[in-house]
């Protein structure tokens, strides 16, 4: 194994055929020194997994404890740091990767390099910039890629562009699943629906796919649209219709809302689509909905 | 051919049920919705959510199964949950969620009627408990708490009122429904002036009482174009779901009682008297004009051992739920009643009857070196049952019954009618609906149709598949465990009040 290294994009030659790494470190902190962890954004998205020690740490303005096997997983968005502004006495891995885009609206380009679909690149973008908790406790499989990216990039061996780029994709994918299971535990859907129902809700005017509703709650979409059809009667893109209708429902009864922008603000492509759909449901127009009332 | 539709608008989904003339089940569907606790005392549920649900579900029911199999909708019967309040304005538009009856802000508002004298005659003439389960209460905590909503309300009305009133335009409350706000007179018949008085409204804000029979209301013009259904389908406004759950279990008339454990319970005894208990401890709801439900309702029910498996059941080998919970069954059936002593207290979301202590808790009792985690599941199953049966043996004080009859999804699994036989010493039967609720609906609408001369003979045609008889030695067991159980909750009111005083700190 190579001693502890940080290596910086610009400044170290290992990282000059892949300029979307920002850092790549395995780092061993002895003592502890002053200013040499303080609370900043990230580049990019920033992976760092533990291997020794008890650190103390801030992401986004809240206290967090990283034990070893623990991972934070933090975007471009978030601040973080050593509570204190140092490291803590221990060892630790870390990965800094800049995306070709990663908006907080979630809309994710992860790059050429990557070999994960447009598909599954924008839901991993969804998961994460939707993501609460940056903690992802206990992955101890991190660990191995970590070592595997170290192993390639120091190497050289022939075909280690194409391991380290694989790789990297493997440490996102491993991260975002691991991610969207923890607060998902199978023993209670009931939780967990509820849970994407208010997602959804605060997320309305966003086009959501099946994809990206099975990822957030940790399920492959065959698992997901079978569940949700046998707890809530309804596939999952004719409950998310449901609900989008509902909010519409209540924004028809604000007079100063034109039709496009209920039909925007509840996540329809346009009026006409909304108008068809909600035809189709309620017999009415939203415009004699909306009169109705009256 | 003709059919009925039943509509039951429950607390976690709107169950359409499609029945042919002789109360045979022909398709049915169903469209769930959540509950939203925005703070930990509240549970609300939108509006616009339930009508949208119940919409869909009724539209593809028909388009699916109905229209393609050329069914003739004669009449369509409502049922619902009780006790949802939902604030409207003039033009009918929802002010904010509707409150249901898990709802527990207003228990302040109840603590206070109670130490009112009307309280004695407020409840005897409504037959609602004074609890904050009550549209009573719940009103009067908008009052209190809420004025600028109060104040814009046009009127109170519940989930059921809503969806009638999207589809048809009228404000009406059939006289089931009414019976549980705690705001009408249950024997004249007539919304309560003394309950009116305490929540501080008029008769004006709250809809038109009309029978359970009622078919004077009619679908929408727009309705009936995009569901395909006749102008002439009848629109019968029904009843509420407990009511409609013991019509469906067929028990009309003397000597019968249902039990009802879905994720709450009940045990339920029909007459045509009301059923006058002096300590307040059961309601009587109308099921239809001179039919009286009565009885007592838990917290508890197949929601603590769903708790009990969130907690300590193996999903090491990444089973579902479902088979987690039937794993535990199984390890339950390997002890002997009365768990080798070991008893639970399952009051995890505090009581209602028969102790209507919203600070009862939960506690195992007796715990010995000996006990294993299989009499820890045991003892919880059996700890929810003896809080049934508490319910039923002070029932009997006031009526004598000796055939159960059972429903709700827990209450029919073996091993827990097995264990409720041997607990009430009687004779335990499970019927031939899956969903006493729509068959009680169904019922309802059927006699309405003239398919029935009365409620009684609708309720003699549901027949009981499985009989299960009690085993006297378990029975003898059960009771003396039942003594501790019950004075144990009882005993210790005061330090579940105290423990619920530190809880309510963190």
């Amino acid at each position: 194994m190579n001693n502890p290294f940080i290596l910086y994009q610009e400044k170290s030659k290992e990282l000059e055929t892949f300029p979307y790494i920002i850092e790549f470190a395995n780092h061993k902190i002895q003592n502890i020194q002053l200013h040499s962890h303080q609370i900043k954004l990230s580049e990019g998205i920033k992976i760092c997994f533990i291997t020794e020690g008890k650190f103390d740490w801030n992401i986004d303005g809240q206290p967090y404890l990283l034990y070893p096997n623990d991972t934070s997983m933090t975007c471009p968005w978030q601040t973080m740091g050593g509570n204190k502004g140092v490291f803590d006495i221990g060892s630790l891995m870390w990965i800094t990767i800049k995306p070709q885009v990663f908006e907080q609206n979630g809309e994710l380009v992860l790059g050429d390099w990557s070999g994960i679909s447009e598909t599954d690149q924008r839901v991993i973008g969804k998961i994460l910039s939707l993501n609460k908790k940056p903690i992802l406790s206990r992955l101890k499989s991190c660990q191995q890629i970590f070592q595997n990216l170290e192993t390639e990039l120091f190497a050289q061996e022939m075909g280690y562009r194409t391991r380290i780029n694989h790789l990297i994709d493997e440490l996102l994918i491993t991260a975002v699943r691991h991610l969207s299971k923890q607060d998902n535990l199978r023993r209670d859907f009931p939780q967990t629906f509820l849970k994407l129902e208010q997602t959804l809700r605060e997320n309305l005017s966003d086009p959501w796919t099946v994809e990206e509703m099975a990822g957030l709650v940790g399920l492959g979409t065959t698992a997901f649209t079978e569940k949700v059809k046998a707890f809530s009667g309804f596939s999952p893109l004719n409950y998310l219709i449901n609900i989008r209708i509902s909010e519409a429902i209540k924004l028809l009864n604000r007079e100063d809302l034109s039709l496009t922008d209920i039909a925007l603000e509840t996540g329809f492509y346009s009026s006409q689509h909304f108008s068809s759909t909600f035809k189709k449901l309620t017999g009415y127009t939203p415009r004699e909905f909306r009169k109705s009332k009256d | 051919m003709d059919c009925l539709l039943t509509i039951d608008i429950n607390t976690s989904a709107v169950k359409i049920h499609a029945f042919d003339m002789n109360g045979r089940v022909i398709c049915w569907k169903k469209g769930s919705y959540p509950t939203f606790h925005p703070q930990p005392d509240y549970s609300e549920q939108d509006p616009e959510q339930i009508f949208i649900t119940t919409l869909f579900i009724l539209k593809n029911l028909l388009n699916e199964h109905i229209h393609p199999n050329k069914y003739k909708v004669k009449a369509i019967c409502f049922s619902s949950s009780m006790h949802s309040v939902l604030p409207v304005d003039k033009s009918g538009n929802p002010l904010g969620n509707a409150i249901i009856w898990a709802d527990n802000r207003g228990v302040k508002e109840a603590e206070l009627l109670k130490k009112l004298p009307q309280h004695v005659n407020i409840f005897h003439t409504t037959g609602t408990p004074i609890h904050p389960m009550s549209p009573l209460i719940k009103i009067t905590w908008l009052k209190n708490h809420d004025a600028e909503r109060f104040a814009q309300t046009y009127k109170f009305i519940s989930l059921k009122e809503y969806v009638i009133k999207q589809l048809t335009g009228e404000y009406v409350i059939d006289h089931s429904i009414a019976s549980s706000t705690g705001l009408f007179d249950i024997h004249k018949l007539k919304w309560h002036q003394e309950s009116l008085d305490f929540a501080g409204i008029s008769t004006e804000r709250l809809s038109e009482p009309v029978s359970v029979f009622n078919d004077s209301i009619q679908l929408k013009k727009e309705y009936c174009v995009t569901l395909g259904l006749s102008p002439k389908t009848k629109l019968i406004i029904g009843a509420s779901d407990g009511c409609l759950a013991t019509l469906g279990a067929g028990i009309i008339g003397e000597g019968k009682a249902t039990i009802t454990i879905g994720s709450s319970g009940a045990v339920r005894v029909a007459d045509k008297q009301v059923l006058r208990d002096e300590k307040q401890r059961f309601f009587n709801y109308l099921l239809a004009e001179d039919y009286y439900i009565s009885g007592g309702p838990t917290n508890n029910g197949g929601v603590v051992f769903e708790w009990f498996a969130k907690q300590f059941g193996d999903f090491s080998e990444g089973l579902e739920f479902d088979e987690i919970l039937n794993d535990l069954f199984k390890t339950a059936s390997h002890v002997k009643s009365g768990a080798d002593g070991l008893l639970f207290l399952p009051y995890l979301l505090g009581e209602r009857a028969p102790l209507w202590n919203a600070n009862a808790r939960g506690m195992y009792f007796g715990l010995n070196i000996n006990h294993e985690q299989k009499h820890f599941v045991r003892a919880t199953l059996e700890g929810i049952l003896f809080e049934i049966y508490s319910i039923g043996k002070i029932l009997e004080t006031h009526r004598n019954f000796e055939d159960v009859y059972i429903n709700g999804a827990y209450a029919s699994l073996p091993l827990w009618t097995q264990i409720l036989a041997d607990m009430f010493g009687k004779t335990v039967h499970i019927n031939d609906n899956h969903d006493s609720v729509a068959m009680g609906a169904a019922l309802m609408g059927l006699t309405k149709l003239g398919v029935y001369s009365n409620l009684e003979e609708a309720a003699a045609t549901v027949k009981s598949i499985e009989t299960y008889h009690p085993n006297t030695k378990n029975h003898e067991t059960y009771m003396k465990y039942f003594k501790i159980f019950e004075r144990l909750s009882h005993k210790l009111s005061e330090d579940f009040e105290e423990i619920v005083l530190l809880q309510q700190e963190i």
